[in-house]
């Protein structure tokens, strides 16, 4: 019945994927009108499962292995959009839906973690 | 855990920033009709940190604005020159409010994502209760 823990590893990596999204939101908006400043993404939580989950990629064991890149790694990358004349390109408005899917993801995984330790509690006797 | 920690140290510093700027810009507005007064600026900086890579908010130092005075033609005040006129101050108070406007809502942004942060982490550690 072990098998079905994975669920436990993709809640866990879900809740870690919308805490780096918030930090991320976090960061642009406490930047939002510094000059120069360009907007940070963290890449989409499906979009990172499909590129670190299949069984045809490379996997780190350890950290350290593969060039020092841990698999717990989310990537991040500048966001392309329109820049104001500072040269800003944080938008306050994009940060906000943003911040507000992260929270949503978060509760998602907590949800999705809750039930499944109550399921496992269940099937141990001790509900 | 971290990223929620992170999440909170940019957002203070969002929020301290964001207060020193409304403080200049109510101490602009106090000062309209200070004869002589040049209104007082501030810049933004990005400062990462080395260690954890997270980028902040910090305030500079603080700039006058060096244009020129307003000239006010008083011939009655002491002020005066040989000509009735004195220097007012450089404050255009439209220009303060919608400074002001837009560090009132960064603030309230800021503030947000604080509250979001926090409500996250809360939510992860109720996972231990049960």
């Amino acid at each position: 019945m072990f098998q079905n823990l994975d669920i436990f590893r993709i809640a866990m990596k879900m809740a870690q994927h919308s805490g780096a999204q918030q930090a991320a939101s976090a960061q642009n908006i406490a930047n939002a009108d510094t000059p120069g400043y360009r907007a940070q993404e963290v890449m989409g939580f499906v979009e990172m499962m499909q590129q670190d989950g299949g069984p045809d990629q490379m996997r780190a064991t350890r950290p350290g292995h593969m060039m020092g890149q841990t698999p717990d790694e989310i990537p991040v990358s500048e966001r392309r959009e329109s820049t104001d004349p500072n040269g800003n390109t944080v938008s306050l408005e994009t940060e906000m839906l943003t911040a507000v899917d992260a929270k949503r993801a978060h509760d998602e995984s907590l949800a999705i973690y809750r039930s499944n330790l109550n399921i496992l509690r269940t099937s141990l006797g001790r509900s | 855990m971290s990223d929620f920690s992170n999440a909170l140290a940019m957002s203070a510093s969002g929020l301290r920033a964001q207060a020193t700027r409304l403080r200049l810009t109510s101490e602009n507005i106090a000062n309209t009709d200070t004869p002589g007064y040049h209104r007082k600026t501030v810049p933004f900086e990005t400062e990462t940190d080395p260690r954890t890579g997270i980028a902040t908010v910090s305030t500079g130092r603080v700039h006058l604005d060096r244009s020129d005075l307003e000239q006010i033609h008083d011939p009655s005040s002491p002020l005066a020159d040989e000509n009735g006129n004195f220097d007012g101050s450089n404050v255009d108070i439209i220009i303060e409010i919608a400074d002001a406007r837009e560090a009132q809502r960064s603030y309230e942004a800021n503030l947000k994502m604080f509250d979001q942060a926090r409500q996250m982490s809360a939510s992860l550690l109720d996972l231990l209760r049960r």
